[in-house]
């Protein structure tokens, strides 16, 4: 009952900040290894934006843009697991770089194994900074549950 | 506008913003498809009108399980807005008096009238604001941007010194606009296509088809207050 009334007040009542100040933003990035215990090399963001959108692209996307929101999603799951809400989030963002590993085309069967991390830009007076703040551990993207 | 009418279109443009978002899980899986697949049903009965209030009080509970499924909301802002619309909606059909209905569904204008307010107080007194410097970030380095050619704007610090003081005027002023029923379709307009922008540049498009549901609200109260 708490738990639900926590989850709905900011709801019913609101702060509206919304933007009040611009906080370091989260990436997730990925890896393929071909080992639990492999060290990455070689990193890929996770679903990177395009260079351009065709306007019939931004009109299709105000009906639809489930990518695009599900990515929303991971920002506030990265925050939230950076502010230790750890095992919800982990498994969320897992579970999304896992199904989009399983995605690819030709998905490369020699390096079974994914790990994801977070990096959070952020201005230090004229440029910007990148800085890791988590890595998961590896798991099998061939195996278990993913979305 | 009357009262009833202004529910009415509210609970048409909700409806319709939950069958978008709906439909954008429908290719997920457990618990998630479930419930984003219920919430669209339910949406999709909410359009004919038939039986509301029930309608309504299923889709209050179909959202607090979304809540429960995702710790928080899905997607911050348009979620916590779509909420409260629902909420407000719901308790006017509920309520057992005209004056109790009126309560509820202006107690989500004054809400709508307050998200420009303090959105727009809280950026003018942050000087990163005031300078351009904040909106240049926004287009740096936040996750928002929806392409490359969009992120390039952060090297336009004229214009965004320009956008950001639109921004926060536009905001701030808001309230003034409910003096005329002519200057708050004006202002409607305006944040309306504040929103759009928002949508195209930043790929928020829930807010856009959120923010818009509560627009009847605020139209009926202005009404109701201020018409002769």
């Amino acid at each position: 009952m708490l738990r639900t009334l926590s989850l709905l007040a900011p709801a019913l009542a609101p702060s509206w900040r919304f933007f009040d100040e611009i906080a370091p933003s989260p990436r997730v990035e990925y890896t393929l290894l071909p080992t639990g215990d492999a060290a990455p090399t070689q990193w890929r963001e996770f679903r990177p934006r395009p260079d351009r959108l065709s306007l019939r692209a931004m009109i299709r996307r105000l009906f639809w843009n489930p990518h695009w929101n599900e990515g929303l999603f991971l920002v506030s799951c990265s925050e939230r697991l950076i502010d230790g809400k750890v095992d919800f989030s982990r498994r969320e963002i897992m579970d999304r770089v896992v199904a989009e590993v399983r995605s690819i085309a030709n998905p490369p069967e020699h390096l079974p194994y994914v790990r994801f991390r977070l990096t959070f830009l952020y201005r230090q007076n004229q440029t910007v900074e990148k800085h890791v703040l988590y890595v998961s551990d590896a798991e099998n993207w061939r195996e278990g549950a993913a979305q | 506008m009357t009262l009833d009418l202004a529910l009415r279109v509210s609970e048409i443009m909700l409806a319709l913003a939950f069958i978008l978002q709906g439909l954008e899980h429908i290719g997920a899986r457990g618990r998630e498809r479930t419930l984003y697949l219920t919430r669209t049903g339910l949406a999709a009965i909410l359009l004919t009108g038939f039986l509301s209030p029930l309608i309504c009080l299923m889709l209050w509970i179909n959202a607090l399980l979304l809540l429960h499924r995702f710790q928080g909301p899905y997607n911050g802002g348009s979620d916590r807005m779509g909420l409260l619309i629902l909420t407000c909606i719901t308790a006017a059909n509920v309520a057992p008096t005209e004056r109790l209905q009126e309560y509820a569904f202006g107690y989500l204008a004054m809400q709508l009238a307050l998200s420009y307010i303090v959105s727009g107080w809280v950026k003018i007194v942050n000087p990163a604001w005031r300078s351009g410097q904040a909106l240049q970030d926004v287009f740096l380095y936040s996750a928002y941007p929806v392409s490359g050619e969009v992120r390039a704007l952060a090297a336009r610090p004229a214009l965004l010194l320009i956008a950001a003081w639109a921004v926060m005027l536009l905001e701030l002023l808001f309230p003034l606009a409910l003096a005329t029923q002519a200057t708050l379709a004006v202002a409607l307009v305006a944040t309306g296509l504040f929103h759009l922008s928002n949508a195209v540049l930043f790929g928020l498009n829930r807010f856009f088809w959120i923010w818009l549901a509560a627009y009847p609200s605020i139209i009926w109260l202005q009404q109701r207050l201020f018409a002769g």
